[in-house]
């Protein structure tokens, strides 16, 4: 739980220290006032990075040097203060926990246990592949210990192997990162297929839930290998696997200068499979083709019900919501619907942002409700019991 | 450019050793005697004018072969292969290891323009062929980052075919950690408990 968010110098928000109650917020305000940048700023402690893919130094309020965020925590009788700041003049980030700077950030990464949803997460479906693996990249890195280790070294292995294939090196040169690209990439790929393979069937039921009977599925396939290893195969079978696609596809790669195969080029597939619509077939059609901008909407909103399940057991405490305008584009049937896995979801607490009181659906009853204009955030009275 | 910023300047191209830390380092010598200045400026020419790298392991010396491989007392059958001169250092310190070595000079990485021509390989295939080698094994004792993976791998695929035994350091050592800044022992257990690759 946040109990506490201090903030000085982040975007167009007024420098603040907001105590934040147990149940969360409402935050109202219209377009461009700081809703989205105050969710941003919490989610920086969490990925240590600007969530919209934002430079550092352009995080910074204009006139100034630095920002800083800071963040309380509660959990039990736990308590941890995770704060980061970035400075532009010497370019100088500094992230501690506890007052420590932390030996790596990957290291510190994922301590507010925050699981953000936003209307750009309808990317992760309709976008191309390389959106969905992002997806599953962050999401892992932030609950599986390892994983984000091994995919940052992966990642450097490949622009090396690929160097060496660009620069026409001799063969031996190629060979000498295979052993290493296999061997984290079949870790990378088999973590990801279990993930998938273990939320396979909550994906169908939240998706057929969330949107009223429809039905879909979610799968994994694999680029890097052939032949994907039996289910309950380790990383190692995995990595095996991948070796051997090395080896078919190295005259090939070679040829083509680029390494071909591997998790870079894997694809994590969602199709509708219920007979719906005029179409009397019931063949699977590919979500992101075929599906409408609800059901692709649906889809995306599916997964982050999944990250926060996956964020909840992994952690054995429910994830900190962060809800941004969750149901500006959500017809009102699919709203409750929404609210009400939500809030089977996750018990824990919530800050939500919308433009106008009447677009509140969520615990609106409950939540503290904080009014926000030009950075400032202006806390509101207790949740009044008369509102609807 | 004045004394004062070419002093500094020259300082702060030095590993970990930034423009303020170069700047506090100049104005500690200005307040010191001159005296010492002159000595520490002599000993750095020394350094330039002395010192070269030894011609058979690569290591550096400023006799015509270096300690290590002038001592008839080492054990000539193992051969330790490292990236770079200072990692000798940090193996000699932990008294363990009785064989020679041999400097890489780097560690592979394309996207540096590092290939295998630009590390010593040549030289240590050389070595090894010599008639009067007695090499039986050789230690790959690269870095455990990628880079490092990458050139052990690279040099048991052109050193099996000789008929040599290739060991790799035990992995005692934290993952990605550089030889540089692994403590002693931990590196002396790593040396003991080598694997075959
Ligand atoms: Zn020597």
């Amino acid at each position: 739980m946040l109990t506490q968010l201090r903030l000085s110098g982040f975007r167009n928000l007024a420098d603040a220290r907001l105590d934040l109650p147990a149940e969360g917020v409402a935050l109202v305000g219209a377009n461009a006032q700081g809703k989205t940048n105050l969710l941003e700023a919490i989610y920086y402690l969490e990925i240590f990075r600007s969530f919209r893919g934002t430079r550092d130094s352009r995080i910074i309020r204009f006139g100034e040097d630095v920002f800083r965020v800071e963040g309380h925590l509660e959990h039990g009788a736990d308590r941890q203060v995770i704060a980061a700041a970035y400075q532009r003049s010497g370019s100088l980030k500094k992230v501690t926990v506890e007052g420590v700077e932390p030996a790596t950030l990957g290291a510190a990464i994922g301590g507010v246990g925050a699981v953000l949803f936003t209307p750009e997460d309808v990317r992760i479906v309709s976008d191309g592949p390389e959106e969905r693996r992002r997806f599953l990249d962050i999401m892992l890195s932030l609950n599986l210990p390892g994983y984000l280790e091994a995919l940052q070294k992966y990642r450097q292995a490949l622009s090396q192997r690929n160097a060496v294939l660009r620069d026409g090196g001799e063969a031996a040169a190629v060979r000498a990162w295979d052993a290493l690209l296999a061997r984290l990439g079949g870790e990378i790929s088999h973590r990801r297929v279990r993930w998938v393979e273990e939320r396979g069937s909550e994906f169908r039921s939240v998706f057929s839930e969330a949107s009223g009977g429809e039905e879909a599925t979610v799968s994994y396939q694999p680029g890097s290998v052939d032949e994907p290893p039996p289910g309950e195969a380790g990383s190692e079978a995995w990595g095996d696997a991948m070796a051997e696609k090395l080896d078919r596809q190295f005259e090939s790669d070679r040829r083509r200068g680029t390494t071909q195969s591997g998790p870079h080029r894997d694809e994590l597939r969602m199709h509708l499979t219920g007979s719906g619509g005029s179409d009397a077939s019931s063949e699977p059609r590919d979500l992101r083709h075929f599906g409408s901008g609800g059901q692709r909407r649906t889809a995306a909103l599916t997964l982050r019900i999944l990250e926060a399940r996956t964020v909840a057991e992994r952690r054995g405490r429910p994830p900190l919501l962060l809800l941004d305008d969750l149901f500006a584009e959500l017809d009102a049937d699919r709203s409750r619907r929404v609210v009400e896995l939500l809030d089977r979801t996750a018990a824990g607490q919530v800050i939500l942002t919308a433009p106008k009181q009447s677009d509140l659906h969520f615990r609106a009853d409950r939540l503290v409700r904080w009014n926000i204009h030009d950075g400032r955030v202006d806390r509101g009275p207790s949740p009044n019991p008369e509102t609807p | 450019m004045s004394v004062i910023d070419e002093v500094t300047r020259e300082l702060s191209r030095l590993p970990g050793i930034g423009p303020r830390t170069a700047t506090r380092l100049v104005y500690h010598l200005m307040r010191e005697p001159g005296e010492r200045s002159r000595r520490l400026s002599a000993a750095i020419r020394e350094l330039a004018d002395r010192i070269h790298p030894c011609p058979r392991c690569g290591t550096y010396t400023e006799l015509e072969l270096c300690r290590i491989c002038a001592d008839r007392a080492r054990d000539r059958t193992t051969l330790c292969v490292v990236e770079s001169a200072f990692e000798v250092h940090s193996i000699e310190k932990t008294g363990e290891f009785r064989g020679l070595f041999h400097v890489l000079g780097g560690r592979l990485s394309p996207l540096d323009g590092i290939g295998p021509d630009e590390l010593n390989v040549a030289s240590l295939l050389e070595r090894i062929g010599e008639p009067d080698a007695e090499i039986a094994e050789i230690i790959l004792a690269t870095n455990p980052s990628v880079e490092g993976e990458a050139t052990a791998v690279y040099l048991e695929g052109v050193l099996r075919p000789l008929g040599v035994r290739v060991t790799r350091l035990a992995r005692g050592l934290p993952m990605g950690s550089d030889l540089e800044y692994v403590d002693g022992s931990t590196l002396a257990e790593a040396l003991s408990g080598r694997r075959e690759m």
